[in-house]
């Protein structure tokens, strides 16, 4: 096999690519956009998108979706900066966070895995029930930076050898996820779901155990991510989250995750993620209005669709999903 | 094969929708002595007309099997381009039109890249969420338009004379009627469903399947798009972030009414009543006291019971089936 043919069988490699070109082409003509405070400003304002689109990755290779994690993860930013305000250790707060991520990931696990519901009703429905309580218990309340931990305000502020330290928190988890989504069983056995169902069942995968766990995972990962938004905006509020979902599927998708499930890795998740951030201050930098932000990313994702698409039926000739369609 | 069993059974969901509708109606009425105004029964028709024309088109798609998750956003788009173009000085029936065509050619966008390319359209339609709001904010920057003309304005406030009903009744009523007909009674709506039962059998017994889902997704758009007139003028302005996260509460409506996610299944009676009880149910709690944060966790409740519950009884079903078939195989042995 050709080196090109074999290149073209990375997922990530159109993510990066487009990253190195977007980056190149928009410093040729602006090169300020070369400085290290534009780098710093993609890597600060990626983190929470990151995570998230780590945590969504579990999910979507198996062929499912999360459409609950923005609520989540605004409701977990809040209940941190709400619970330390009262005096609780950061521990506990964190604690917390993690926990309530995880119960409605069990929730929509149980519901997706064990009751046959499709994934995007369950999620979608535990999106506004999230979102309501959240709501209900957060009404008329902001946090303001004095009810922030301490630490998560230092960790927001301060940088290591000039990279932000939220970022360097997305590096380690994807380095973390990156290993067990790799090495272990149990995560590969996520892949086997989201290529064919009903054979991982028949090989022996208790692919019921497994969607559980997978949104457990998920859920929990977006719990705690509660804490990197807090550190990031050092405020929290009922608005807090909204609409996030879609970006953070956008960005798995950019990544080269495949929403037909079996394919797809948590550092293409992350390099989508980057790339978004990065066409959003390419825009200004190149000094188109900020209002074509949104379009632009729309048009990037069906690109990507496309992209993935051709890809695989080019490659793959003999790829299953294809068959069937 | 469960499909055909839950059709058969005297108690299906789409009925229990019907029976909740009139429940939430007793309810309200019982629970608060201005429910039943007609002040209030307007206000009902007038929160409910543009979801109700939307999730009309979006039965459709689901039945077919693919889901179209930018309505809003092409709703949002015909708001803006009838307020850019009413702006740049064209008359506003002018723009009005203008403002159809757009929603219909964003449809037609959306059914290409699903139909042409054989992309899926969830993602497909994430992905033009994202641009045709984004065309909002291109189009109207985050400037609204909001100098309508009056007598449109009026049209989208006031109600019929000498009834309680809203003009928006009219167009609801009509497009819901041709919606129940095409899906119940025409050879195109049985088409619909043996395409969402089974593709691939449809395309072998020569439906033409990318055909009717193309022209699904632009009948999606152009129903978003009436739904644009309808919030333009009910708004009296054109926002760029107008309708946000409408898409939402048609596709739970759309559920909720009986259609299943997986396609196949699904009756236009029953997600019209579906919509109604949810803009009724939402309206008695309000009037009751409940606030608004309640009723989201109450739709998304309503969301997840309209999933479980088909389940459920199913599981029953099979069960008891299975007991049956197990006695009388012991009869068999017996004899």
């Amino acid at each position: 096999m050709n080196f090109f043919s074999r290149a073209l069988r990375i997922r990530e490699l159109p993510g990066l690519l487009g990253l190195f070109v977007i980056y190149v082409g928009t410093g040729l003509i602006n090169p300020r956009f070369f400085s290290p405070s534009v780098l710093n400003d993609i890597l600060y304002g990626v983190a929470i998108v990151a995570i998230l689109a780590i945590a969504q990755t579990f999910v979507i290779v198996m062929r499912h979706i999360d459409l609950s994690v923005g609520s989540v993860i605004g409701f977990t930013s809040f209940l941190i900066g709400d619970l330390s305000s009262q005096g609780y250790s950061l521990g506990a707060v964190l604690a917390v966070a993690a926990l309530v991520g995880a119960a409605v990931g069990a929730l929509n696990g149980f519901l997706v895995a064990y009751l046959g519901l499709p994934s995007l009703v369950v999620t979608l429905a535990t999106l506004y029930i999230v979102r309501g309580i959240f709501n209900q218990v957060g009404a008329g309340k902001t946090i303001v930076e004095s009810m922030v931990p301490k630490e998560l305000n230092w960790l927001g502020l301060n940088r290591l050898f000039g990279v932000p330290y939220l970022f360097i928190i997305a590096v380690v988890l994807m380095v973390v996820a990156g290993v067990i989504m790799h090495k272990s069983r149990a995560a590969r056995d996520l892949y086997a779901i989201g290529s064919n169902p009903s054979a991982a069942e028949l090989v022996g995968i208790p692919v019921k155990r497994r969607i559980l766990l997978a949104f457990v995972a998920t859920g929990a990962v977006s719990g705690l991510a509660g804490a990197v938004m807090l550190a990031r905006f050092s405020s929290a509020s009922t608005q807090s989250g909204l609409g996030l979902e879609l970006l953070v599927v956008a960005a798995c998708v950019v990544g080269g995750v495949s929403i037909a499930g079996g394919s797809g890795t948590v550092f293409g998740a992350v390099i989508g993620a980057i790339l978004l951030q990065q066409i959003l201050l390419s825009i200004g930098a190149l000094g188109i209005p900020q209002f074509w932000q949104l379009a632009v990313n729309g048009a990037l994702i069906i690109g990507a669709i496309g992209l993935d698409r051709y890809l695989s039926t080019r490659v793959k000739p003999s790829n299953i999903m294809g068959a069937e369609s | 094969m469960s499909k055909f069993s839950i059709r058969k059974s005297l108690f299906t969901w789409d009925k229990g929708v019907v029976l909740f509708l009139v429940i939430s109606i007793l309810i309200g009425s019982f629970g608060s002595q201005y429910f039943a105004t007609a002040s209030n029964l307007s206000f009902v028709i007038q929160s409910i007309a543009e979801i109700a024309i939307i999730a009309t088109a979006m039965a459709f798609l689901i039945i077919s099997g693919e889901i179209d998750l930018s309505v809003a956003s092409m709703m949002a788009l015909t708001s803006a381009s009838i307020g850019y173009a009413f702006q740049a000085g064209v008359p506003f029936e002018a723009s009005i039109l203008i403002g159809l065509l757009v929603g219909l050619l964003a449809g037609i966008f959306n059914g290409v890249l699903v139909t042409v390319f054989g992309l899926p359209s969830l993602a497909v339609t994430i992905a033009t969420l994202a641009l045709y709001r984004g065309l909002c904010w291109v189009l109207l920057e985050n400037k609204p338009v909001n100098q309508l003309p009056t007598d449109w304005v009026a049209l989208g406030n006031e109600n019929i004379p000498n009834t309680f009903l809203p003009w928006a009744t009219i167009p609801l009523v009509l497009l819901a009627g041709v919606a129940w007909f095409v899906l119940h009674t025409t050879k195109l709506g049985r088409w619909v469903f043996v395409i969402g039962t089974n593709p691939v059998a449809a395309k072998f017994s020569g439906i033409p399947v990318n055909r009717v889902k193309l022209g699904l997704f632009a009948y999606s758009g152009l129903m978003s798009a009436v739904a644009g007139v309808i919030y333009t003028l009910r708004f009296a302005s054109a926002s760029p972030d107008g309708g946000a996260g409408y898409e939402l509460s048609v596709i739970a409506a759309v559920l909720f009414g009986g259609v299943a996610i997986a396609g196949g299944v699904g009756t236009m009676w029953g997600v019209l009543a579906a919509v109604i009880s949810l803009g009724v149910i939402r309206s008695a709690l309000q009037l009751v006291g409940f606030s608004a944060n309640a009723l989201l966790v109450v739709s998304g409740g309503l969301l997840l019971i309209s999933v479980i519950l088909p389940r459920v009884t199913e599981f029953v079903r099979s069960q008891r089936s299975r007991a049956s078939i197990q006695s009388n195989n012991k009869e068999k042995v017996n004899t």
